[in-house]
């Protein structure tokens, strides 16, 4: 992640999350008043939020400043590396985990929004290795029209949280529940048609160290408790698995013909 | 074929639900957009390479670090001894493994056993240099609530901890000074043994040319059954109780769960050892007074031992032998030796300059330099500082004992803006002043590894100049002796650093202190002492030659 990308990110992150961002002469530097709900999640003091609650007292805020480049003068500097901006990642998550938005259409242009089911993930192939890759999926929730990379055409979409005046929504056929079935079934098609080398290779590495294991315990019989908790051990480092990982999920009501070149499978 | 086990995680179902019914609470508009890319930007697309050095852009790593840390995620699978030479930053190595399998969620209960002395260096090093959020083990919860914790094996074998360690499932076990893990009957090889580990790392700078056994068991710990099990690997690898058979095997073996960079290889600039041995005589007053001493033995007042102790202190300076003297006085053993005491009080106080340290004045503004002295006493050290500070020179004391905060703001005065540092102890507690080259030995300690110990705080990675050593010994002494056995005769001070420590554990030697303190109060000659001095150097030495040729065989060394 390049520097003006995090400095984005953090501009989008605290606009988003209601925070303050205040006046800077530098454009490499942001300087963000926090609110409530996210100086709980950034500055780790509950003392203090507790004694303010506790007494009714008036809370004073944080004010961060961070800076992009190495060379401007104030604030904390952010890297792709730094803590600060992996804890801000993770009160995206915390802060995101459910939502419900509804196309915005020109007004008079009244319409049909038609309910959709997304759901986000990451899929990480985990032995003694580790790789992870993301996935966006949205399932229609009328006539089962699946869609893979389903977040990056959200992206490009006018959202609201409230439904635009004219438009009506129409009632899902699938219940939300087999929804999430649908979509979980057709995740593990795919990622059981998917090449096994990986995890071939992981196999191959686990049976050769539990073969040296039991030679090194071929004498001893009955076997000690070191041979059991060791066979454990090789099986954790190296079992081959797939981790399908919940980043977050939402219903979407949108206009009916926006995925007309996009759908890629019918059900 | 191996089927991957797919698990989809559905702890978040129920609360969807439970949102939809409730019609609420949603996220804000931008915020889900956002997660999903924090979540994008953090995947690690491939199995392979490194992530954790991208992530530490402040952080200088050298080539054979990374390689390293390379060598043991992909081909090691987790599972190595690092022996890197000392100074070429084993702990950098680990610190990096650990970051890479932290970033890549593959670890994330990590436990890390040290030396006592080293838990606070470690916890700092953890989180300053790498960000990792290490805790130091304090109360017994720790084991239990935090997730990166440093602890000495001393307290995690003992109970109450050792049941709750063992109950932890550990990802990672790291686990520092490995080499004195070599016997599988103590009881810290058998706890280290229980640990449940998926990940492991042992570090020691004296690997493994010692007993084919001490590799055996080393490895075992590792990769039990990796070099067969106790029969099998007598019957292969040994011949007698130290000699090698099928090395070329054992060699490969080993090189496959064991990296050892070696300066020579790493192709970094290593700067050179300048050593300087100053044959100081006393100033007649300190020579009359230095000759007294030994009127206490010979009155019985004290013991041979003491008297040795006496002689090396004022060696150093007055100061240091009148506390021992004044101690004895006061001890009130021979109360009929009064004019004996009162003659060498006499004698003391009318010493008016130290020898060694008006050299040391001298050396101090002709180098114009940073300088860091260490000596082996108290006294001396506030002596020194007075000294100097007379002579318009401001220092800075630095001792063992100091907390680590102290120790750090003293290093850092020095840095910025002190001239001279004057220590008691290098230690263990390694502080690294590479910024630093000029080093006054202003009286020497008995035991080699003291030594090395001091050198090594400067001629380390990162040391950019030569290094120079000066060493004092007042002539004709106990400490011109000991100058001559370590500087003539075994060359120490041009050493590598790390292959000592090697070398005295193969002759069981390492408690060279102790012999050269025997020869001293068993001797009843000078010439005596001088015969058993160089014994003991040519045994050294011929140790020293046979390893030489050892080392570039058995445990050659990843490369």
């Amino acid at each position: 992640m390049q520097q003006a990308a995090i400095h984005d990110f953090l501009t989008h992150f605290f606009t988003a999350s209601g925070c303050t961002l205040l006046p800077v002469p530098d454009s490499d530097v942001l300087k963000v008043k926090l609110n409530k709900e996210i100086d709980k999640l950034l500055m780790n003091r509950p003392f203090y939020w507790h004694y303010i609650e506790q007494t009714g007292g008036t809370p004073e805020t944080a004010t961060l400043v961070f800076r992009t480049d190495d060379k401007a003068e104030e604030g904390e500097l952010i890297h792709f590396g730094s803590p600060r901006l992996h804890q801000i990642f993770d009160a995206a998550l915390k802060l995101a985990p459910y939502i419900r938005l509804y196309q915005n259409l020109p007004p008079q242009s009244s319409s049909a929004l038609e309910p959709w089911l997304a759901i986000n993930a990451k899929i990480s192939y985990k032995c003694d290795l580790k790789k992870d890759r993301i996935c966006s999926i949205g399932l229609q929730l009328i006539n089962g029209t699946l869609i893979d990379g389903f977040q990056d055409i959200l992206d490009k979409l006018p959202l609201l949280p409230k439904m635009p005046d004219y438009c009506y929504t129409l009632s899902p056929l699938i219940r939300i529940g087999s929804g999430i079935k649908r979509i979980e079934t057709f995740l593990e098609s795919v990622l059981k048609s998917e090449p096994t080398g990986w995890a071939d290779d992981a196999g191959k590495r686990w049976a050769r160290d539990q073969e040296l294991l039991d030679s090194f315990y071929e004498q001893q019989d009955p076997k000690p408790e070191t041979y059991f908790q060791e066979k454990e051990a090789i099986r954790e480092q190296y079992q081959p698995r797939i981790l399908v990982q919940f980043i977050n999920a939402g219903l979407f009501y949108l206009k009916s013909s926006t995925f007309l070149p996009g759908s890629i499978r019918d059900h | 074929m191996m089927e991957p086990i797919i698990h989809f995680d559905r702890s978040w179902q129920g609360e969807f639900s439970k949102r939809i019914l409730e019609d609420g609470p949603w996220a804000k508009a931008g915020m889900f957009a956002l997660a999903y890319q924090a979540e994008k930007e953090r995947l690690i697309p491939s199995f392979h390479g490194l992530i954790a050095p991208g992530r530490l852009p402040h952080l200088s790593l050298h080539p054979h670090q990374i390689e390293t840390a390379r060598t043991v995620v992909e081909e090691m699978h987790g599972k190595a001894i690092l022996a890197d030479e000392v100074g070429l930053g084993k702990t950098i190595e680990a610190g990096l493994i650990i970051k890479e399998y932290m970033i890549r969620g593959l670890a994330s209960k990590v436990l890390v056993l040290v030396p006592a002395s080293l838990v606070l260096q470690w916890v700092s090093e953890l989180n300053t240099k790498f960000s990792i959020p290490a805790v130091p083990q304090r109360k017994s919860y720790v084991w239990g609530r935090c997730d990166v914790v440093v602890s000495s094996i001393d307290t995690a074998k003992r109970e109450p901890h050792r049941s709750l360690v063992l109950e932890q499932d550990y990802d990672l076990v790291i686990i520092d000074e490995a080499h004195k893990l070599k016997n599988h009957k103590t009881k810290n090889y058998q706890f280290i043994q229980l640990l449940k580990k998926k990940f492991c790392l042992l570090l020691t700078a004296t690997p493994i040319q010692n007993r084919l056994n001490e590799i055996f068991y080393l490895v075992s710990l590792l990769k039990p059954g990796y070099l067969g099990d106790a029969d099998s690997f007598a019957k292969t690898f040994k011949s007698g109780q130290r000699a090698v058979r099928n090395e070329e095997r054992l060699k490969a073996l080993v090189n496959q769960v064991m990296v050892r960079n070696r300066r020579e290889d790493t192709g970094l600039h290593w700067p050179k050892r300048i050593i300087q041995s100053f044959d100081i005589p006393f100033s007649a007053e300190e020579q009359i007074f230095y000759q007294a001493l030994s009127m206490l033995r010979n009155n019985g007042i004290i013991r041979g031992f003491s008297l040795l102790t006496l002689q090396r202190e004022a060696c150093s300076s007055r100061e240091a032998a009148f506390l021992t003297l004044n101690k004895i006085y006061r001890s009130g053993s021979a109360p009929d030796c009064e004019t004996i005491w009162q003659s060498i009080f006499e004698k003391l106080n009318a010493v008016k300059q130290n020898a060694k340290a008006e050299k040391a004045l001298e050396l101090i503004h002709q180098i114009n330099d940073k300088v860091i002295i260490f000596t082996e006493y108290r006294a001396t050290q506030l002596y020194l500082q007075w000294f100097f500070k007379q002579h318009g020179i401001t220092s800075v004391p630095f001792s063992g004992g100091f907390r680590r905060g102290k120790k750090d703001w003293m290093r850092t005065l020095f840095q910025n803006h002190v001239q001279v540092l004057i220590a008691t102890e290098a230690g263990g507690e390694g502080i690294n002043l590479q910024f630093a080259s000029h080093l006054i030995n202003y009286d020497l300690p008995w035991n080699p590894m003291r030594i090395e110990q001091r050198i090594g705080r400067i001629h380390r990675l990162g040391q950019e100049s030569d290094v120079h050593i000066y060493n004092f010994a007042i002539r004709g002494t106990v400490e011109s002796h000991i100058l001559n056995l370590l500087y003539n005769k075994i060359h120490l001070f041009e050493q590598v650093i790390g292959e000592l420590d090697a070398i005295l554990a193969r002759i069981e030697l390492r408690d060279v202190e102790k012999q050269v303190q025997q020869i001293f109060e068993e001797s009843e000659s000078e010439g005596e002492v001088r015969v058993k001095l160089d014994n003991l150097s040519s045994v050294i030495n011929s140790e020293k030659a046979l390893a030489g040729e050892e080392v570039h065989h058995a445990a050659g060394g990843h490369s």
